[in-house]
Protein backbone atom coordinates (compact mmCIF):
# COMPACT_ATOMS: atom_id res chain seq x y z
CA UNK A 1 0.00 0.00 0.00
CA UNK A 2 1.31 3.68 -1.06
CA UNK A 3 2.18 6.18 2.01
CA UNK A 4 -0.28 8.05 3.48
CA UNK A 5 -0.14 11.74 2.49
CA UNK A 6 0.78 13.62 5.35
CA UNK A 7 -2.58 16.45 6.70
CA UNK A 8 -0.66 19.58 5.46
CA UNK A 9 0.11 17.80 2.04
CA UNK A 10 -3.53 17.22 1.68
CA UNK A 11 -4.48 20.49 2.55
CA UNK A 12 -2.30 21.92 -0.14
CA UNK A 13 -3.98 19.46 -2.58
CA UNK A 14 -7.40 21.44 -1.73
CA UNK A 15 -5.59 24.69 -2.04
CA UNK A 16 -5.58 25.56 1.91
CA UNK A 17 -2.33 26.41 3.78
CA UNK A 18 -1.62 25.75 6.93
CA UNK A 19 -3.27 28.66 8.18
CA UNK A 20 -6.13 26.41 8.31
CA UNK A 21 -4.76 23.94 10.66
CA UNK A 22 -3.87 26.72 12.76
CA UNK A 23 -7.35 27.84 13.11
CA UNK A 24 -8.73 24.57 13.83
CA UNK A 25 -5.71 24.19 16.53
CA UNK A 26 -6.62 27.09 18.18
CA UNK A 27 -10.26 26.20 18.53
CA UNK A 28 -9.31 22.28 19.32
CA UNK A 29 -7.12 24.06 22.66
CA UNK A 30 -10.36 26.13 23.45
CA UNK A 31 -12.45 23.08 23.42
CA UNK A 32 -10.15 21.07 25.38
CA UNK A 33 -9.11 23.66 27.53
CA UNK A 34 -5.47 23.76 26.40
CA UNK A 35 -2.90 26.44 27.07
CA UNK A 36 -3.72 28.53 23.87
CA UNK A 37 -0.10 28.93 22.74
CA UNK A 38 -0.28 25.09 22.15
CA UNK A 39 -2.06 25.98 18.73
CA UNK A 40 1.18 26.54 17.08
CA UNK A 41 3.17 22.98 18.09
CA UNK A 42 -0.20 21.59 17.77
CA UNK A 43 -0.80 22.70 14.04
CA UNK A 44 2.88 21.51 13.32
CA UNK A 45 2.15 18.50 14.86
CA UNK A 46 -0.59 17.71 12.63
CA UNK A 47 0.41 18.81 9.42
CA UNK A 48 3.83 16.36 9.26
CA UNK A 49 1.21 13.63 10.25
CA UNK A 50 -0.67 10.75 8.08
CA UNK A 51 -4.14 11.06 8.11
CA UNK A 52 -5.70 9.05 11.14
CA UNK A 53 -6.61 5.32 9.63
CA UNK A 54 -10.58 5.45 11.38
CA UNK A 55 -12.92 2.18 11.05
CA UNK A 56 -16.57 3.28 12.00
CA UNK A 57 -18.94 0.46 12.98
CA UNK A 58 -22.52 0.78 12.86
CA UNK A 59 -24.38 -1.61 15.72
CA UNK A 60 -27.87 -1.16 17.09
CA UNK A 61 -27.98 2.56 16.23
CA UNK A 62 -30.01 5.34 14.65
CA UNK A 63 -27.18 7.28 12.35
CA UNK A 64 -28.22 10.57 14.68
CA UNK A 65 -24.87 10.12 15.58
CA UNK A 66 -23.27 10.22 12.70
CA UNK A 67 -25.80 13.03 11.34
CA UNK A 68 -24.62 14.63 14.42
CA UNK A 69 -21.07 14.76 13.26
CA UNK A 70 -21.61 15.59 9.49
CA UNK A 71 -24.51 17.74 9.65
CA UNK A 72 -22.71 21.45 9.37
CA UNK A 73 -22.47 23.83 6.80
CA UNK A 74 -19.85 22.64 4.04
CA UNK A 75 -16.72 24.04 4.27
CA UNK A 76 -16.27 25.41 7.58
CA UNK A 77 -13.65 24.90 10.22
CA UNK A 78 -15.82 22.24 11.75
CA UNK A 79 -15.83 20.08 8.75
CA UNK A 80 -11.75 20.08 8.91
CA UNK A 81 -11.86 16.87 11.04
CA UNK A 82 -12.46 15.04 7.86
CA UNK A 83 -9.13 16.08 6.30
CA UNK A 84 -7.74 14.73 9.49
CA UNK A 85 -9.01 11.34 9.93
CA UNK A 86 -9.09 8.23 7.00
CA UNK A 87 -12.31 7.22 7.20
CA UNK A 88 -11.80 3.36 5.98
CA UNK A 89 -14.75 2.23 6.56
CA UNK A 90 -18.59 3.58 7.64
CA UNK A 91 -21.55 1.85 6.19
CA UNK A 92 -23.63 4.74 5.64
CA UNK A 93 -20.79 7.47 4.19
CA UNK A 94 -18.82 4.80 2.25
CA UNK A 95 -19.65 4.86 -1.61
CA UNK A 96 -19.17 0.76 -1.91
CA UNK A 97 -21.07 -1.45 -0.50
CA UNK A 98 -20.81 -5.60 -0.22
CA UNK A 99 -17.63 -7.31 -1.00
CA UNK A 100 -16.33 -3.87 -1.91
CA UNK A 101 -16.61 -2.58 1.30
CA UNK A 102 -15.68 -5.58 3.70
CA UNK A 103 -12.87 -5.98 1.09
CA UNK A 104 -11.69 -1.89 2.13
CA UNK A 105 -12.32 -2.61 5.94
CA UNK A 106 -10.06 -5.52 5.54
CA UNK A 107 -7.42 -3.79 3.79
CA UNK A 108 -7.37 -0.83 6.40
CA UNK A 109 -7.25 -3.16 9.21
CA UNK A 110 -3.88 -5.50 7.56
CA UNK A 111 -2.13 -2.08 6.64
CA UNK A 112 -2.99 0.15 10.15
CA UNK A 113 -2.60 -3.21 12.49
CA UNK A 114 -2.81 -1.46 16.03
CA UNK A 115 -3.09 2.07 14.44
CA UNK A 116 -6.38 2.53 13.75
CA UNK A 117 -9.06 4.07 15.73
CA UNK A 118 -12.23 1.93 15.90
CA UNK A 119 -15.60 4.06 16.67
CA UNK A 120 -18.59 2.49 17.35
CA UNK A 121 -21.82 3.50 17.37
CA UNK A 122 -24.88 2.08 18.80
CA UNK A 123 -24.74 -1.20 21.25
CA UNK A 124 -23.96 -4.91 20.86
CA UNK A 125 -26.32 -6.80 20.49
CA UNK A 126 -25.57 -10.46 22.72
CA UNK A 127 -28.61 -12.43 22.94
CA UNK A 128 -28.43 -15.93 20.84
CA UNK A 129 -25.13 -15.29 20.27
CA UNK A 130 -25.47 -12.15 19.34
CA UNK A 131 -27.57 -12.95 16.17
CA UNK A 132 -30.00 -9.98 16.53
CA UNK A 133 -27.88 -7.48 14.79
CA UNK A 134 -25.56 -8.71 11.72
CA UNK A 135 -23.74 -6.94 8.92
CA UNK A 136 -21.76 -8.60 6.23
CA UNK A 137 -23.18 -11.96 7.42
CA UNK A 138 -21.69 -11.50 10.78
CA UNK A 139 -23.26 -11.04 14.07
CA UNK A 140 -21.81 -7.36 15.66
CA UNK A 141 -20.58 -9.27 18.90
CA UNK A 142 -18.18 -11.01 16.59
CA UNK A 143 -16.83 -8.10 14.27
CA UNK A 144 -16.24 -5.85 17.79
CA UNK A 145 -14.48 -9.04 19.18
CA UNK A 146 -11.95 -8.94 15.69
CA UNK A 147 -11.79 -5.76 14.99
CA UNK A 148 -10.84 -3.74 18.54
CA UNK A 149 -7.99 -6.53 18.70
CA UNK A 150 -6.03 -4.54 16.15
CA UNK A 151 -7.14 -1.11 17.07
CA UNK A 152 -4.89 1.69 18.90
CA UNK A 153 -8.43 2.63 20.76
CA UNK A 154 -11.89 2.03 20.35
CA UNK A 155 -14.10 5.21 20.64
CA UNK A 156 -17.90 4.43 21.81
CA UNK A 157 -19.85 7.36 20.08
CA UNK A 158 -23.28 8.03 21.45
CA UNK A 159 -25.20 7.03 24.57
CA UNK A 160 -25.99 3.15 23.07
CA UNK A 161 -22.27 2.14 22.57
CA UNK A 162 -21.15 3.99 25.78
CA UNK A 163 -23.86 2.56 28.21
CA UNK A 164 -26.22 0.28 26.21
CA UNK A 165 -29.03 3.41 25.36
CA UNK A 166 -32.42 2.33 24.03
CA UNK A 167 -31.91 -0.80 22.92
CA UNK A 168 -30.76 -1.86 26.55
CA UNK A 169 -34.24 -0.07 28.11
CA UNK A 170 -35.45 -2.51 30.39
CA UNK A 171 -36.86 -5.58 28.92
CA UNK A 172 -33.56 -5.50 26.39
CA UNK A 173 -34.76 -8.34 24.47
CA UNK A 174 -31.86 -8.28 22.75
CA UNK A 175 -29.18 -8.39 25.35
CA UNK A 176 -27.89 -5.23 23.79
CA UNK A 177 -24.78 -4.03 26.38
CA UNK A 178 -22.07 -1.34 25.69
CA UNK A 179 -18.81 -1.36 23.67
CA UNK A 180 -16.80 -0.99 27.32
CA UNK A 181 -18.55 -4.45 28.04
CA UNK A 182 -17.60 -6.17 25.49
CA UNK A 183 -13.84 -4.90 24.90
CA UNK A 184 -11.72 -5.11 27.92
CA UNK A 185 -8.11 -5.14 26.57
CA UNK A 186 -8.49 -1.63 24.73
CA UNK A 187 -8.52 1.51 25.95
CA UNK A 188 -12.83 2.37 25.43
CA UNK A 189 -13.81 5.91 25.61
CA UNK A 190 -17.09 7.07 25.92
CA UNK A 191 -18.79 9.56 24.24
CA UNK A 192 -22.44 9.85 25.09
CA UNK A 193 -25.58 11.88 23.90
CA UNK A 194 -28.61 10.88 22.33
CA UNK A 195 -27.00 12.12 19.66
CA UNK A 196 -23.43 13.57 20.97
CA UNK A 197 -22.27 16.81 20.79
CA UNK A 198 -20.46 17.03 17.23
CA UNK A 199 -17.19 19.29 19.06
CA UNK A 200 -17.36 16.02 21.50
CA UNK A 201 -17.13 13.53 18.80
CA UNK A 202 -14.49 15.84 16.82
CA UNK A 203 -12.25 17.43 19.46
CA UNK A 204 -11.55 13.79 21.14
CA UNK A 205 -10.33 12.32 17.48
CA UNK A 206 -8.34 15.22 16.99
CA UNK A 207 -6.95 15.06 20.15
CA UNK A 208 -5.94 11.79 19.40
CA UNK A 209 -4.26 12.43 16.29
CA UNK A 210 -2.27 15.34 17.16
CA UNK A 211 -1.38 14.07 20.41
CA UNK A 212 -0.93 10.57 19.94
CA UNK A 213 -2.88 9.46 23.19
CA UNK A 214 -6.35 9.75 24.65
CA UNK A 215 -7.43 12.50 26.71
CA UNK A 216 -8.70 12.88 30.14
CA UNK A 217 -11.47 11.02 31.45
CA UNK A 218 -13.98 10.76 33.88
CA UNK A 219 -14.74 7.50 35.86
CA UNK A 220 -17.45 6.56 32.83
CA UNK A 221 -14.42 6.78 30.52
CA UNK A 222 -16.09 10.48 29.04
CA UNK A 223 -13.71 12.86 27.93
CA UNK A 224 -13.30 15.59 30.88
CA UNK A 225 -12.89 18.62 28.37
CA UNK A 226 -16.83 17.79 27.50
CA UNK A 227 -18.35 16.15 30.37
CA UNK A 228 -16.95 17.53 33.05
CA UNK A 229 -19.29 19.78 34.03
CA UNK A 230 -23.15 19.27 34.83
CA UNK A 231 -25.96 21.00 32.55
CA UNK A 232 -27.05 22.51 36.04
CA UNK A 233 -23.67 24.12 36.41
CA UNK A 234 -23.35 25.93 33.34
CA UNK A 235 -27.01 26.93 32.41
CA UNK A 236 -27.98 29.99 31.75
CA UNK A 237 -31.23 29.51 34.10
CA UNK A 238 -29.16 28.59 36.81
CA UNK A 239 -29.91 31.77 38.89
CA UNK A 240 -33.96 31.22 38.96
CA UNK A 241 -32.72 28.11 40.48
CA UNK A 242 -30.91 29.61 43.44
CA UNK A 243 -33.19 31.89 43.73
CA UNK A 244 -36.01 29.35 43.91
CA UNK A 245 -37.77 30.53 41.02
CA UNK A 246 -39.11 27.42 39.42
CA UNK A 247 -41.98 26.86 36.21
CA UNK A 248 -45.03 25.06 37.58
CA UNK A 249 -45.96 23.80 33.93
CA UNK A 250 -45.45 24.23 30.75
CA UNK A 251 -46.60 27.50 29.23
CA UNK A 252 -47.59 28.89 33.09
CA UNK A 253 -45.91 32.15 33.69
CA UNK A 254 -42.80 30.88 35.26
CA UNK A 255 -42.44 29.00 31.96
CA UNK A 256 -42.83 32.01 29.79
CA UNK A 257 -40.47 34.24 32.11
CA UNK A 258 -37.56 31.60 31.52
CA UNK A 259 -37.41 30.34 35.14
CA UNK A 260 -35.88 26.88 36.30
CA UNK A 261 -37.14 23.72 34.77
CA UNK A 262 -36.57 21.78 37.84
CA UNK A 263 -39.90 20.87 39.01
CA UNK A 264 -40.66 20.15 35.56
CA UNK A 265 -38.21 16.85 35.56
CA UNK A 266 -35.35 18.77 34.64
CA UNK A 267 -32.31 15.99 34.49
CA UNK A 268 -29.63 18.86 34.39
CA UNK A 269 -28.36 18.49 37.87
CA UNK A 270 -27.55 14.81 37.28
CA UNK A 271 -26.23 15.06 33.71
CA UNK A 272 -22.88 16.02 32.44
CA UNK A 273 -22.53 17.14 29.10
CA UNK A 274 -21.49 20.56 27.54
CA UNK A 275 -25.06 21.15 26.03
CA UNK A 276 -25.31 24.74 27.99
CA UNK A 277 -22.04 26.02 26.67
CA UNK A 278 -21.24 24.43 23.57
CA UNK A 279 -25.15 24.05 22.47
CA UNK A 280 -26.55 22.31 19.21
CA UNK A 281 -27.07 23.42 15.47
CA UNK A 282 -24.49 26.21 15.00
CA UNK A 283 -24.91 26.77 18.55
CA UNK A 284 -28.53 28.42 18.11
CA UNK A 285 -29.97 26.65 21.19
CA UNK A 286 -30.30 23.26 23.70
CA UNK A 287 -32.98 21.70 25.06
CA UNK A 288 -33.44 23.97 28.48
CA UNK A 289 -33.54 27.48 25.90
CA UNK A 290 -35.98 25.90 23.92
CA UNK A 291 -38.45 25.83 27.21
CA UNK A 292 -37.50 21.95 28.09
CA UNK A 293 -35.66 20.07 30.37
CA UNK A 294 -32.83 18.12 29.70
CA UNK A 295 -33.65 14.18 29.59
CA UNK A 296 -30.10 13.03 30.82
CA UNK A 297 -29.63 11.38 27.48
CA UNK A 298 -25.61 11.49 28.02
CA UNK A 299 -26.23 9.39 30.74
CA UNK A 300 -26.51 5.51 31.60
CA UNK A 301 -29.40 4.02 31.62
CA UNK A 302 -31.51 7.43 31.14
CA UNK A 303 -34.60 5.88 29.48
CA UNK A 304 -35.38 3.49 32.21
CA UNK A 305 -34.34 6.36 35.32
CA UNK A 306 -38.43 7.18 36.04
CA UNK A 307 -40.48 9.96 34.35
CA UNK A 308 -38.61 12.40 32.10
CA UNK A 309 -41.39 14.95 33.74
CA UNK A 310 -41.33 14.31 37.22
CA UNK A 311 -38.42 15.89 38.93
CA UNK A 312 -35.69 14.75 40.13
CA UNK A 313 -36.43 14.99 43.79
CA UNK A 314 -39.14 12.05 42.88
CA UNK A 315 -37.89 10.57 40.26
CA UNK A 316 -35.39 7.18 40.34
CA UNK A 317 -32.15 8.54 38.41
CA UNK A 318 -29.17 7.14 40.21
CA UNK A 319 -29.37 8.49 43.44
CA UNK A 320 -31.98 11.47 42.56
CA UNK A 321 -33.83 11.55 46.38
CA UNK A 322 -30.36 12.64 47.61
CA UNK A 323 -29.07 14.71 44.60
CA UNK A 324 -31.70 16.25 44.45
CA UNK A 325 -32.95 17.17 47.79
CA UNK A 326 -29.05 18.02 48.68
CA UNK A 327 -28.81 20.53 45.58
CA UNK A 328 -32.71 22.13 46.59
CA UNK A 329 -31.23 22.56 49.99
CA UNK A 330 -27.94 24.24 48.96
CA UNK A 331 -29.53 26.38 46.77
CA UNK A 332 -32.00 27.60 49.19
CA UNK A 333 -29.65 28.14 52.11
CA UNK A 334 -26.82 30.08 50.17
CA UNK A 335 -28.94 31.64 47.57
CA UNK A 336 -26.42 32.44 45.06
CA UNK A 337 -24.54 29.41 45.33
CA UNK A 338 -20.95 30.06 45.12
CA UNK A 339 -18.53 28.13 42.85
CA UNK A 340 -16.75 26.52 45.83
CA UNK A 341 -20.40 25.02 46.49
CA UNK A 342 -21.09 23.89 43.22
CA UNK A 343 -17.80 22.35 42.63
CA UNK A 344 -18.27 20.56 46.05
CA UNK A 345 -22.08 19.74 44.71
CA UNK A 346 -20.60 18.53 41.77
CA UNK A 347 -18.22 16.27 43.22
CA UNK A 348 -20.94 14.59 45.98
CA UNK A 349 -23.10 13.64 42.38
CA UNK A 350 -20.44 12.58 40.21
CA UNK A 351 -19.74 10.14 43.99
CA UNK A 352 -23.41 9.09 43.72
CA UNK A 353 -23.55 8.58 40.37
CA UNK A 354 -20.45 6.23 40.53
CA UNK A 355 -22.14 4.30 43.67
CA UNK A 356 -25.14 3.29 41.93
CA UNK A 357 -23.05 2.86 38.65
CA UNK A 358 -21.11 -0.16 40.98
CA UNK A 359 -24.51 -0.91 42.26
CA UNK A 360 -26.15 -2.01 39.09
CA UNK A 361 -22.83 -3.77 37.95
CA UNK A 362 -22.29 -5.46 41.31
CA UNK B 1 -11.55 51.75 6.03
CA UNK B 2 -12.14 53.92 9.65
CA UNK B 3 -9.46 55.92 11.70
CA UNK B 4 -7.99 54.18 14.64
CA UNK B 5 -9.32 54.50 17.97
CA UNK B 6 -7.21 55.31 20.90
CA UNK B 7 -7.73 53.13 24.23
CA UNK B 8 -10.06 54.36 26.45
CA UNK B 9 -9.84 55.86 29.93
CA UNK B 10 -12.92 55.25 31.23
CA UNK B 11 -13.18 52.42 34.70
CA UNK B 12 -13.59 49.40 33.64
CA UNK B 13 -15.51 46.36 35.55
CA UNK B 14 -12.62 44.35 37.95
CA UNK B 15 -12.27 41.64 35.54
CA UNK B 16 -11.46 43.51 32.69
CA UNK B 17 -8.89 45.38 34.89
CA UNK B 18 -7.24 42.10 36.09
CA UNK B 19 -7.26 40.96 32.06
CA UNK B 20 -5.13 44.42 31.21
CA UNK B 21 -3.13 44.07 33.77
CA UNK B 22 -2.62 40.24 32.38
CA UNK B 23 -2.00 42.31 28.69
CA UNK B 24 0.40 44.88 30.15
CA UNK B 25 2.39 41.72 31.91
CA UNK B 26 2.53 39.61 28.77
CA UNK B 27 3.42 42.60 26.59
CA UNK B 28 6.32 43.79 28.81
CA UNK B 29 7.75 40.01 28.25
CA UNK B 30 7.39 40.33 24.47
CA UNK B 31 9.62 43.56 24.98
CA UNK B 32 12.00 42.35 26.48
CA UNK B 33 12.27 38.33 25.76
CA UNK B 34 10.17 37.89 22.00
CA UNK B 35 8.09 35.66 23.58
CA UNK B 36 4.53 35.20 22.47
CA UNK B 37 1.98 34.79 24.22
CA UNK B 38 -2.54 34.46 23.78
CA UNK B 39 -5.12 34.38 26.39
CA UNK B 40 -8.64 32.34 25.38
CA UNK B 41 -11.61 34.86 26.39
CA UNK B 42 -13.90 31.32 25.52
CA UNK B 43 -12.30 29.68 28.90
CA UNK B 44 -13.12 33.28 31.09
CA UNK B 45 -16.25 33.95 32.62
CA UNK B 46 -17.01 37.19 30.76
CA UNK B 47 -19.96 38.63 30.10
CA UNK B 48 -20.80 40.38 26.89
CA UNK B 49 -20.52 43.31 28.80
CA UNK B 50 -17.13 42.97 29.89
CA UNK B 51 -16.05 41.74 26.45
CA UNK B 52 -17.33 45.13 25.13
CA UNK B 53 -15.74 47.10 28.05
CA UNK B 54 -12.58 45.37 27.24
CA UNK B 55 -12.81 46.27 22.91
CA UNK B 56 -13.71 49.83 24.42
CA UNK B 57 -10.47 49.53 26.80
CA UNK B 58 -8.42 48.32 24.38
CA UNK B 59 -9.31 50.73 21.24
CA UNK B 60 -8.23 50.08 17.83
CA UNK B 61 -5.26 50.19 15.95
CA UNK B 62 -3.93 50.29 12.40
CA UNK B 63 -4.55 46.77 10.86
CA UNK B 64 -7.35 45.06 9.88
CA UNK B 65 -7.17 41.72 8.20
CA UNK B 66 -9.48 38.79 6.79
CA UNK B 67 -7.84 35.17 6.36
CA UNK B 68 -9.59 32.94 4.47
CA UNK B 69 -8.38 29.19 4.76
CA UNK B 70 -11.45 26.63 5.12
CA UNK B 71 -13.31 29.31 6.40
CA UNK B 72 -12.99 33.50 7.72
CA UNK B 73 -11.08 35.04 10.52
CA UNK B 74 -10.75 38.39 11.64
CA UNK B 75 -7.44 39.92 12.70
CA UNK B 76 -7.39 43.46 14.44
CA UNK B 77 -4.85 45.12 15.80
CA UNK B 78 -5.91 47.00 18.99
CA UNK B 79 -4.84 49.87 20.02
CA UNK B 80 -1.66 48.88 21.63
CA UNK B 81 0.67 47.37 19.01
CA UNK B 82 1.36 43.71 20.01
CA UNK B 83 -1.70 42.83 21.09
CA UNK B 84 -4.58 41.51 18.28
CA UNK B 85 -7.44 40.30 18.91
CA UNK B 86 -8.40 37.21 16.61
CA UNK B 87 -11.67 35.73 15.80
CA UNK B 88 -11.56 32.16 14.16
CA UNK B 89 -15.52 32.02 12.43
CA UNK B 90 -17.29 28.87 11.51
CA UNK B 91 -20.75 27.75 10.16
CA UNK B 92 -22.78 30.65 9.92
CA UNK B 93 -20.36 32.91 10.97
CA UNK B 94 -20.26 32.13 14.28
CA UNK B 95 -17.41 32.60 16.66
CA UNK B 96 -15.75 29.38 17.47
CA UNK B 97 -12.37 30.56 18.90
CA UNK B 98 -12.08 34.45 20.20
CA UNK B 99 -8.46 34.98 21.28
CA UNK B 100 -6.24 37.90 22.53
CA UNK B 101 -2.24 37.76 20.65
CA UNK B 102 -0.10 39.04 22.19
CA UNK B 103 2.94 39.20 19.24
CA UNK B 104 4.45 40.95 16.43
CA UNK B 105 2.03 39.24 14.30
CA UNK B 106 -1.01 36.80 14.77
CA UNK B 107 -0.05 33.11 14.23
CA UNK B 108 -2.53 33.02 11.75
CA UNK B 109 -1.47 35.88 9.73
CA UNK B 110 2.35 34.50 8.21
CA UNK B 111 2.58 32.40 5.51
CA UNK B 112 4.04 29.07 7.60
CA UNK B 113 8.18 27.69 6.02
CA UNK B 114 6.38 24.62 4.88
CA UNK B 115 3.84 26.47 3.18
CA UNK B 116 6.75 28.93 1.66
CA UNK B 117 9.15 26.10 0.86
CA UNK B 118 6.37 24.44 -1.34
CA UNK B 119 5.13 27.91 -3.23
CA UNK B 120 8.71 28.16 -3.95
CA UNK B 121 8.96 24.99 -5.93
CA UNK B 122 5.55 25.69 -7.65
CA UNK B 123 6.68 28.86 -8.75
CA UNK B 124 10.06 27.09 -10.28
CA UNK B 125 8.24 24.59 -11.90
CA UNK B 126 6.05 26.99 -13.62
CA UNK B 127 8.70 29.24 -14.64
CA UNK B 128 10.50 26.10 -15.99
CA UNK B 129 7.09 25.06 -17.59
CA UNK B 130 6.84 28.47 -19.29
CA UNK B 131 10.51 28.14 -20.87
CA UNK B 132 9.81 24.81 -21.74
CA UNK B 133 6.51 26.32 -23.84
CA UNK B 134 8.91 29.11 -25.43
CA UNK B 135 11.86 26.99 -26.31
CA UNK B 136 9.18 24.70 -28.33
CA UNK B 137 7.48 27.56 -29.75
CA UNK B 138 11.18 29.52 -30.54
Amino acid sequence: MRDRETIGEGLARRGLSRRALLRYSAWLASLMALPPTASRVMAETLADKPRQPVIWLSFQECTGCTESLTRSFSPTLEDLIFDLISLDYHETLMAASGAPAEAAMEASREANKGKYVLVVDGSVATGLEGAYSTNAGKTNLATLAELAADAAAVLGVGTCAAFGGLPMADPNPTGAKSVGDIVKDKPVVNIPGCPPIPEAIAGTIAYFVTFGRLPDLDHLNRPMAFFGDSIHDRCYRRTFYDQGKFAKSFDDEGARKGWCLYELGCKGPVTWNACATLKWNAATSFPIQSGHGCLGCSEPGFWDRGGFYQPLSAAVMGNPALIGGAAVAAGAAFGAASAVQARKKRAAAQAAAKQAEEGRQG
Amino acid sequence: MSEPVMPEAVMPEAVVISLLAELSRLLERLVRTEETAAIDLRSLPITPDDRAALTTALGRGEVRVTVESGGRSELVETGYPGIWWVRHLGAGDRVLTERIEIAPVPEALAAAPADIAAAADRLAAHLAALAERESSNA
